[in-house]
């Protein structure tokens, strides 16, 4: 039978409860600046011990300082950021949500997804950890990644997705 | 339906494709090496006759590998239809499959250029769309075998569809010379001279490049900068290049509508377009309704005075977006009244006409405003390090007015108003755009708000679509809110087919 019943109220966005990435992650992305950031202080200081040494020996310790300040700068809004990123899941769609300065929520239709992928990089693994990505059809980098959540819900969330597209 | 080919053996497209796949790849050569032969012709005086017999050995030898390379590539080139794929075998040495489902396949199209249309044969293009990246291009077939490809193909699909009545047909568009004139004329020739521009730095690149491979860039930059000593000299000449600049602006409006919409003719048929266009190269287009993402109509205040507009069709695509604007398909010189029946075909606009308007914050004029300021900023400090010339700085007389005009036009005409399936959304600035989204075909659906937009409790609403993005800035969270609930539970509740 044919039914087609007026809705008082749609299910809002608003009213939805997120869930917040798992703690153990900040840690990865932390070692993840971190190695970024030995790999640049030892690129400097070759830099400076070969060549800056006798060009400009009285501002070499600036480049350091300004580079440590950078670090905990973007170690700072890192995990200042990181309470924002924020997930939900419904029966019908996907929702993100992260961002200090540049707030921002995306919502994916099931009925849209074209693929579901999960990843886990070297050091997310450690901590059975992964992220994953949904991708629509069009130009896809503006789509929809949860990074590290924990990987056996990763998993089961595939798995939903999988399932609710399939019907 | 006389002498059907039915596909379904392997077979290869009319061996007049080998003279098209020649004129393919000599032309392709020549524009990687036009500037040799410049070079060739200059210095041809100085040559003794023995270079210039190697030169002459070298370059049969070239041609004739050609000949022989486009002969295999011909050769290797076989497609059939087999259980509601399109299954093409092609490469010399590398060889690929490749089979593409039918429902995968969104276009089929018609072109021929110059060659084709000489020996009489279509080269059939065939377009998808989601993640495969495939693009196929039978380089020549003669017109039944391509009618009957195309029919092959649709058929599964379409089972109505019949050619035999399109000739008596009245076409839905019919553009003249005439119009087409009127056409090119109030076009945005700023935007043709940009374009000019953007093709004659990429050739300057191309020679600079070889000119640098020969040793000689010095030589080549003096000749340039002598160049522009003389012009920066002297008032008069300032004045001549910019009247000439005008010229090629206007002459490049021409030359870019007559080139892609010459003969343009649209007919509908059963739930589609089908559009013809073309000079040198003519295209012929099926736009499956159900194909269009969305469509934006747009127009200019001396168009708008002569009643005309041109609309914008724009289909699925891979990928980025940027890349692929060509696959956007324009028709030009449209009245009010192939307007209202094109949308009439697409949409349901009636109850969109009641709707009520909506203008956004005033914010969006302040964030413009200040993009603005950081364009002149930069623009004013390359002139400060680059021209000790204080006189110059006048150019911002001009410019902060213009800026302040477009900003303003711009902020009046951005509005969006929505039926229960139909979003529309206005823009421009000296033009105006009409953009029609419906609701099922949006992919996914976002609200960026940065800080300043906090503190007003405003945000842009963004719509991922197949074919591209499309922004509201700066309205009301609220609002914002309303329609993302909104468009989330239309998406998910429709059971159409977004493509």
């Amino acid at each position: 039978m044919f039914e087609n019943q007026q809705i008082e109220q749609l299910p809002s966005i608003e009213e939805l409860t997120f869930k917040g990435i798992p703690k153990a992650y900040l840690k990865v992305v932390l070692i993840h600046v971190f190695l970024f950031f030995t790999v640049a202080f030892t690129g400097l200081f070759l830099l400076i011990r070969y060549k800056l040494q006798e060009e400009i020996p009285n501002y070499t310790s600036y480049l350091y300082v300004g580079v440590l300040g950078v670090f905990l700068l973007i170690s700072l809004i890192l995990i200042v950021g990181f309470s924002r990123r924020k997930y939900a899941l419904r029966e019908k769609d996907i929702s993100y949500k992260s961002g200090i300065f540049f707030k921002k929520i995306t919502t994916v239709p099931f009925s849209r997804i074209q693929h579901v992928e999960v990843d886990e990089g070297p050091v997310s693994r450690l901590f059975k950890l992964a992220s994953i990505s949904v991708f629509t059809a069009g130009d896809s980098s503006d789509d929809l990644e949860i990074k590290g959540i924990e990987k056996t819900e990763a998993l089961q969330i595939k798995e939903f997705i999988s399932q609710q597209i399939n019907e | 339906m006389s002498s059907v080919h039915r596909f379904t053996e392997f077979s290869k497209q009319s061996p007049k494709g080998i003279l098209v796949i020649y004129g393919s790849l000599l032309y392709k050569l020549l524009k990687g090496t036009w500037f040799l032969f410049f070079l060739f012709i200059k210095g041809f005086s100085k040559m003794s006759e023995v270079t210039l017999v190697y030169i002459y050995i070298g370059i049969s030898v070239v041609l004739l590998l050609l000949l022989l390379r486009a002969f295999l590539l011909y050769k290797n080139f076989q497609f059939k239809i087999a259980d509601n794929h399109f299954v093409l075998k092609q490469g010399i040495l590398k060889k690929t499959n490749t089979s593409i489902s039918f429902d995968r396949i969104q276009n089929i199209n018609f072109k021929q250029n110059l060659i084709q249309q000489f020996i009489k044969v279509y080269e059939v293009s065939i377009e998808t769309a989601g993640s495969i990246k495939t693009e196929i291009a039978i380089k020549a077939l003669p017109y039944e075998r391509a009618q009957e490809l195309k029919r092959q193909i649709l058929l599964t699909e379409n089972p109505f569809q019949d050619d035999s009545e399109i000739s008596k047909e009245k076409p839905l568009l019919k553009i003249s010379v005439l119009e087409l004139l009127k056409v090119s004329l109030t076009e945005n020739h700023f935007k043709s001279l940009l374009l000019f521009l953007a093709v004659l730095i990429g050739l300057y690149q191309q020679v600079k490049d070889l000119v640098k491979g020969l040793g000689k860039t010095a030589d080549f930059d003096s000749y340039f900068d002598e160049g522009a000593a003389v012009i920066y000299g002297s008032l008069i000449l300032i004045t001549i290049f910019l009247l000439l600049l005008i010229v090629i602006g206007v002459l490049s409006s021409f030359v870019r509508i007559f080139l892609f919409h010459f003969n343009l003719t649209v007919f509908i048929r059963d739930q589609a377009f089908e559009i013809n266009q073309g000079l040198i190269t003519k295209k012929s287009i099926l736009l499956k309704k159900e194909k269009v993402q969305n469509i934006t109509i747009s127009t200019n205040p001396i168009k708008e005075k002569l009643g005309i507009s041109f609309v914008i069709f724009k289909q699925a695509i891979s990928g980025k977006v940027a890349k692929k604007k060509h696959k956007a398909i324009k028709i030009v010189g449209c009245k009010a009244a192939q307007i209202t029946k094109i949308k009439e075909l697409l949409f349901d606009t009636e109850k969109l006409e009641t709707a009520e308007k909506d203008y956004v914050d005033g914010y969006y004029k302040t964030r413009m405003c200040f993009r603005s300021g950081i364009v002149l900023f930069l623009f004013n400090l390359i002139l400060y390090i680059s021209f000790e010339e204080v006189t110059l700085f006048l150019v911002n007389m001009l410019l902060i007015p213009v800026f302040g005009l477009l900003i303003h036009l711009s902020f009046k005409k951005t509005f969006y108003k929505f039926s229960s399936d139909l979003l529309l959304l206005g823009s421009g600035s000296l033009g105006t755009h009409y953009t029609y989204l419906p609701f099922f075909k949006v992919q996914n659906i976002q609200i960026k708000q940065n800080i300043f937009q906090e503190r007003r409790n405003i945000v842009d609403l963004v719509f991922q679509t197949a074919a591209g993005k499309i922004k509201i800035p700066c309205i009301k969270k609220e609002k914002a809110i309303e329609i993302y609930d909104y468009t989330l539970y239309k998406v998910e509740n429709s059971t159409a087919s977004w493509m």
